[in-house]
């Protein structure tokens, strides 16, 4: 629910509210001014009544629309005293309407005689009052809820604007472009105080990213040479007559600066392919790649007894850096025979806009959605560093393809879907793109 | 053949040097460009190594500097930063090859070797030792005149040895050899060990000698000295 959504339904709940205490308010003091005109005429009346018999005049049945009643009386009040009653009285049995009556009761002394003198008045009944309120409660609720629902999208876009302004360019954000946020000042003291911690933050997070990459980056190359000075002295070594013991001793730290390296250069590639270095501007005949692929393996395949068919269309084109395509190849075909069992089979197909690759195997253990972590290796493949698949993983994602692994009869299926050429490669922004209409006012 | 090694580290420098220095080549260091410059007036090379990242610049500066001075030397970049760019700027400015640390030293001596016979020789392309020859252009063996039937990398494999005699080739280098760098599922040493089997089967079958050998714990040579 939007912010001008529920600031209108909070405005609303508390006019619903208002609306009947309101009304209440209202229908009693106007009856109350009703009563009290009402009361003040008749009492005038009365005292005109006394005059005029008091100048002799007899009184009539009316005096000023008001129906009065002059009698002589036993009892005596002071002249200040007036009995007030009201009751509703059904005036015209033909019309059946009810009406309110109110009668006032006053003594005289007039020319020592007492007289008591009563006149009567019909008012607005409250019901009538109610009903009078009612109609203008309907119409203030209609203009007022109109003028809410009109105004409130209208405010708020222009209240909420920098909010909406902050909210687009966090959207916008990207680590990897490295670029700092930077806010227009507002007026609203909240919006301001927003702008400055988000400002803040990202500040921190592109710092910390930018060092962390450096780090990262500065250490891997940095490894570079120490690890080509062990490997070189090891090599010289190996040269002299090294038997027996010293020899599996040389034989174990060849294989761990050999890991040492692999790992290594994994990381400096994944590293790369976030930085967007191996972007691709051009398409290529991805067929062929597939192809020399394929035959590259057919020796290993053989060695590791197993057979191996594929189906290649021709000229399938694919907007891929041409450094990658053997990188994501060989780490897929290299999978293929590697979690396979002797006699087993794999089979690669190539169609437009699909890489399939299947092969034979026992069934992972561990959970599918961990297969393209870093570091993940399935059991037993302790020479493997564990990062081909999400080298794999990232080439895919960098260029807008996606991947796919199941396991169904028997067979490691791994999917590769490339989008249509004319897409844009860059998925990130697409993504972005969408957030941004979800949000547009 | 003489060679000048362009690299700051004076470790690995050595290493090198010493390694080249055992296979016959004539090695001199530079650590720094100035003194590469200096030298490479001075003296004439068949091969330069030479290391991108120096104190005193870009190693790139040196095949801008050779190129300016019409020197003939074949060069071969040893970079530790494995960039694409740097890769490219590289063979596009002349260099013959192109080299990512940490190498095999084997590896070296592979490539320089290739460079060597495509520069210097004229583009020969028959590696021959006693009984085996080698044409590297059409990829074919024969051992005492009997052609061998050997798969791509069976071949690649043979003149890897062949290149690298009497030297021990580590199961590593051999892999890294044959499949590249980014071999991490293929580091299974099986399929190295089943690749040098072929070979030396296929060559005693065309009653060749076994000249490669197995060294314990280490890898494999090929002993010229075996008949």
């Amino acid at each position: 629910m939007k912010i001008v959504d529920r600031f209108t339904l909070w405005f609303l709940g508390v006019t619903l509210l208002i609306i009947p205490i309101n009304s209440y308010i209202t229908y009693n003091s106007i009856k109350k001014e009703i009563d009290k005109a009402a009361v003040e005429r008749l009492k005038h009346v009365n005292a005109r009544a006394a005059e005029q018999l008091a100048r002799g005049e007899a009184v009539g049945e009316f005096m000023q629309g008001c129906r009065i009643k002059a009698t002589p009386s036993d009892s005596t009040m002071p002249a200040d005293f007036f009995l007030i009653t009201d009751r509703d009285v059904k005036h015209d049995p033909d019309l059946e309407d009810y009406d309110r009556k109110i009668t006032v009761a006053s003594w005289h002394q007039i020319s020592g005689v007492s007289y008591k003198i009563i006149s009567g008045d019909y008012v607005t009944r409250s019901e009538q009052i109610l009903a009078g309120l009612r109609v203008s409660i309907f119409w203030k609720l209609i203009i007022l809820i109109g003028l809410v629902v009109l105004t409130a999208r209208l405010a708020s876009r222009l209240v909420l604007a920098p909010f909406y302004n902050t909210l687009k360019k966090l959207q916008h954000f990207n680590l990897r472009s490295r670029k700092k946020l930077e806010f227009k000042p507002t007026r609203t003291k909240e919006f301001n105080e927003l702008n400055c911690f988000v400002g803040k933050m990202t500040d921190k997070a592109v710092d910390d990213y930018i060092s962390l990459k450096e780090f990262s980056e500065n250490a891997s190359h940095e490894l570079q040479t120490p690890l080509a000075i062990i490997r070189s002295k090891l090599e010289l070594m190996s040269e002299y007559n090294i038997e027996g013991e010293e020899a599996v001793l040389i034989s174990d730290m060849q294989n761990a600066v050999d890991k040492l390296t692999r790992i290594n250069k994994s990381l400096v590639l994944l590293a790369r392919l976030e930085n967007n270095e191996y972007e691709s501007q051009e398409t290529l005949n991805f067929s062929r790649f597939v192809r020399e692929s394929v035959n590259t393996f057919c020796d290993l395949v053989t060695l590791k007894g197993l057979t191996m068919e594929y189906r290649i269309e021709e000229n399938v084109d694919v907007k891929l850096h041409a450094a990658l395509v053997d990188i994501l190849l060989n780490n897929l075909v290299g999978n293929a025979i590697r979690h396979n069992y002797p006699g087993g089979h794999i089979s690669v197909e190539l169609t437009a806009g699909k890489l399939v690759i299947s092969n034979t195997g026992h069934e992972p253990q561990e959970p599918v959605e961990e297969m393209f972590r870093r570091f993940r290796k399935g059991a037993g493949c302790q020479n493997s560093v564990g990062i081909g698949l999400s080298i794999v993983k990232q080439i895919c994602d960098m260029n807008g393809f996606t991947i796919n692994y199941r396991f169904q009869a028997g067979h490691h299926i791994i999917t590769v879907d490339f989008p249509p050429a004319s897409v844009s490669s860059k998925l990130l922004q697409n993504d972005a793109r969408s957030l941004h209409e979800k949000t547009q006012l | 053949m003489k060679v000048l090694l362009i690299e700051d580290n004076v470790e690995l420098a050595s290493s090198i040097s010493a390694f080249l220095a055992r296979e016959g080549y004539i090695c001199e260091i530079s650590y720094n460009i100035r003194d590469a410059q200096d030298k490479l007036i001075s003296f004439q090379y068949d091969c330069v190594l030479l290391d991108i990242m120096l104190p005193d610049g870009n190693g790139l500066e040196i095949l801008r500097f050779m190129r300016q001075e019409k020197l003939q030397s074949s060069i071969l970049i040893l970079s530790a930063k494995n960039s694409l760019d740097d890769k490219i700027i590289g063979l596009e400015e002349g260099a013959d090859d192109y080299l990512t640390k940490p190498f095999h030293m084997p590896e070296l001596n592979a490539r320089l070797r290739a460079i060597y016979r495509r520069k210097t020789l004229n583009g020969s392309n028959i590696i021959a030792f006693n009984e085996i020859t080698l044409n590297i252009d059409t990829f074919e063996a024969w051992v005492n005149g009997t052609q061998l039937d050997m798969t791509r990398k069976e071949f690649d494999l043979l003149m890897y040895f062949m290149v690298n005699r009497n030297r021990v080739l580590s199961r590593q280098s051999i892999a890294a050899h044959l499949w590249g760098d980014y071999t991490d599922n293929l580091s299974n040493f099986d399929f190295v060990y089943q690749h040098v089997k072929n070979i030396r089967k296929k060559i005693s079958a065309a009653s060749g000698t076994d000249y490669i050998g197995t060294v314990y714990g280490l890898g494999y040579k090929f002993h010229t000295s075996r008949q």
